[in-house]
């Protein structure tokens, strides 16, 4: 059963369009549970406040880790690979029933692990590195949620081959299918390592296997942490070109390096997992060197060809539609007013000043001495998974509630201003940990003035300023989430249908008109922003090493 | 002319028959990840000499 979207001209699988909406409301659902978290979290690292004890503190920094970075991001994941794989390419859904089913087991495991948590039985935090042990029921809840994932991934391959099958599309794949097809490999990938050490470590849990290495349960465990964030990178960057063409008609200037881009994302950004094992003894500097090198930088590269690729689209596009004065008005007559737009926009800087620079910065084994295991850290995946994927999530969203729910935004005013706060809120949050970080501050410290402890550590007194600066920024993201999640909560219950294209409040652009005439770069306003931010990119590189070098002084 | 445009033809639509075939990509991604990032990793791990047993026990007082 289909019905034909008046807005976008698509072809919608009703069983299709239902399954894409409860992985929605449950990505919401975990966003709220990871806030309400964070919030807590935020005000118990703050000292003055310090509102937690130890045992409720790391009992949330394990609750908030596992809805924040698995159930909403992968949750959402699975609404998008479905519109991906049939409402994109006019086609249905293969099996509506195992969708189901892969549904059914992810909210099981949702559940599960998340009472568990909250009863008490499982304070090992989300890497649940071993010797830690948690509860049985808190691994077969993440193994559940963990097979129904990889069973939504099954079922996206499957919708692409009836697509293909039934010919709904033309020779390739349109551009954001293929992106989400790269972040649907990467998936196997992650789900595999997580079933190769969860599974043992279930079994360990349940006294049946008598030990787990540690230092083979971080290896692999890592292979699960780390490359589900790559799921994120991969589906948000198809988003990005998604919302070009949706915003101003704007396609890849050149598809088929933007698609060699994601070619280099499968083969080479999952081998980043090793990160999290440059100060472990167990491994060699060589398996170090070659895997935090993504295979000497190839898959950073992809992400410099995605970093031009797509502001490069909405500025070719821009151009086409005759905003062609100067080096930025395309950029100055952009549709600011469309919420997923300005989300879109915002998260690419963030992604790119913040979360991309530390990336290979922290990435690399003689930088990352300066802030291994400090605050720093999660202060760069402040920067990637929350400025980057979660902000571009919320964006689409706005496009979401009237195509997929077909209701009209309730405060379109406020979603208008929503992606900014959560912008500033989070680039407060992330900076401030991450100066932290490079002070000295641990992460996953419920006390860090040591009190108590049998020594004395006095920090720079600039710590002060910042923590204060995080507790700001934290606050100021948790009520734009607030915001968003009751936008979005009140778009899909009370409001208005959508009865045609003129209920739209947000432009469903037709494709930018060709070029006229075209001479010199395509889009030189942003060849210039590029450059700017590999400037800021040199000079940050330059500082850490510059740091680096007072830290240990060689002669 | 069309003799020298024919080579780019088939090398282009090779490259992309390369790139629209996801189960190859797929195949790909899961092998270089498994050799570069898990095999090579677990075989280190495995080669580490055990602990001398009077250093073990002295840890684990």
């Amino acid at each position: 059963m289909f019905r034909t979207c008046d807005i976008t001209g698509f072809k919608v699988d009703l069983q299709s369009q239902k399954l894409i909406k409860v992985n929605a409301v449950f990505a919401v659902i975990s966003l709220l549970l990871a806030v309400v978290a964070a919030i807590l979290l935020v005000f118990t690292r703050y000292q003055p406040v310090h509102l937690l004890g130890a045992e409720w503190y790391y009992r949330l920094v394990t609750f908030h880790g596992l809805n924040a970075l698995i159930f909403w991001i992968i949750f959402f994941e699975v609404a998008g690979l479905y519109f991906g794989s049939t409402v994109v390419l006019n086609s249905r859904f293969c099996a509506p029933r195992l969708g189901w089913i892969a549904f059914g087991l992810m909210a099981a495991g949702l559940v599960m692990s998340n009472v568990i948590i909250l009863m008490g039985k499982a304070d090992v935090m989300l890497t649940s590195y071993t010797p830690l042990k948690a509860h049985p029921l808190y691994y077969l809840g993440i193994i559940l949620f963990a097979v129904g994932a990889l069973v939504a991934v099954i079922l996206f391959f499957g919708n692409l081959m009836i697509a293909k099958r039934e010919k709904t599309y033309g020779e390739s794949l349109p551009l954001f299918t293929y992106g989400l097809m790269t972040a649907a490999i990467i998936a196997v990938i992650t789900l595999a390592s997580g079933a190769i050490i969860y599974i043992p470590t279930f079994l360990w849990s349940l006294g049946i296997i008598d030990n787990i290495d540690p230092g083979m349960y971080k290896l692999i465990w890592w292979g699960l942490g780390h490359s589900s964030q790559q799921i994120n990178v991969a589906a948000m960057v198809s988003i990005w070109y998604m919302v070009s063409q949706l915003s101003v008609g704007g396609t890849s200037i050149n598809e088929r390096i933007s698609r060699s881009a994601f070619v280099l994302y499968i083969l080479f950004i999952c081998l980043a997992s090793a990160h999290h094992l440059l100060t472990d003894p167990g491994v060699s500097s060589a398996w170090k060197v070659w895997n935090t090198s993504y295979a000497m930088y190839l898959a950073v590269l992809a992400s410099m060809i995605h970093a031009f690729a797509v502001p490069s689209s909405f500025e070719s596009a821009q151009r086409r539609w005759g905003y062609n004065k100067g080096l930025f008005q395309w950029l100055s007559k952009a549709p600011w007013g469309n919420p997923a737009f300005s989300a879109i926009i915002l998260a690419i800087i963030g992604f790119g000043f913040i979360g991309g620079t530390t990336g290979v910065i922290f990435g690399m084994e003689q930088t990352n001495i300066i802030v291994h295991n400090t605050i720093a850290i999660p202060g760069h995946f402040k920067g990637t998974v929350v400025i980057g994927t979660t902000l571009t999530f919320m964006g689409i969203t706005y496009y979401l509630i009237p195509l997929i729910f077909r209701r009209k935004i309730v405060g379109f005013k406020l979603a208008q201003w929503q992606p900014w706060l959560f912008f500033i809120g989070i680039a407060l949050l992330s900076i401030s940990m991450i100066v932290l970080g490079q002070l000295g501050v641990p992460r996953r410290h419920w006390d860090s003035t040591f009190s108590g402890a049998p020594f004395n550590y006095n920090f720079n007194p600039a710590v002060d300023f910042f923590w204060a600066l995080m507790m700001l920024g934290g606050v100021l993201a948790f009520l734009s989430t607030l915001i968003w999640i009751l936008i979005v909560v009140f778009s899909v219950t009370i409001g208005k249908k959508i009865t045609g294209p003129q209920d739209m409040q947000l432009k469903v652009s037709p494709l930018a008109p060709p070029a006229k005439k075209h001479k010199g770069f395509e889009a030189p306003g942003t060849l210039i922003l590029t450059l700017i931010f590999l400037l800021v990119f040199m000079a940050l590189f330059f500082l850490n090493w510059k740091w680096l070098a007072a830290t240990w002084n060689v002669k | 002319m069309e003799n020298e445009q024919q080579p780019n033809k088939e090398k282009a639509s090779f490259g992309r028959m390369i790139m629209d075939d996801y189960m190859l990509l797929l195949f790909l991604g899961v092998t270089i990840y498994a050799i570069f990032y898990l095999i090579w990793g677990v075989m280190e791990l495995s080669n580490l000499p055990a602990i001398p047993e009077e250093i073990k026990k002295t840890l684990i007082k």
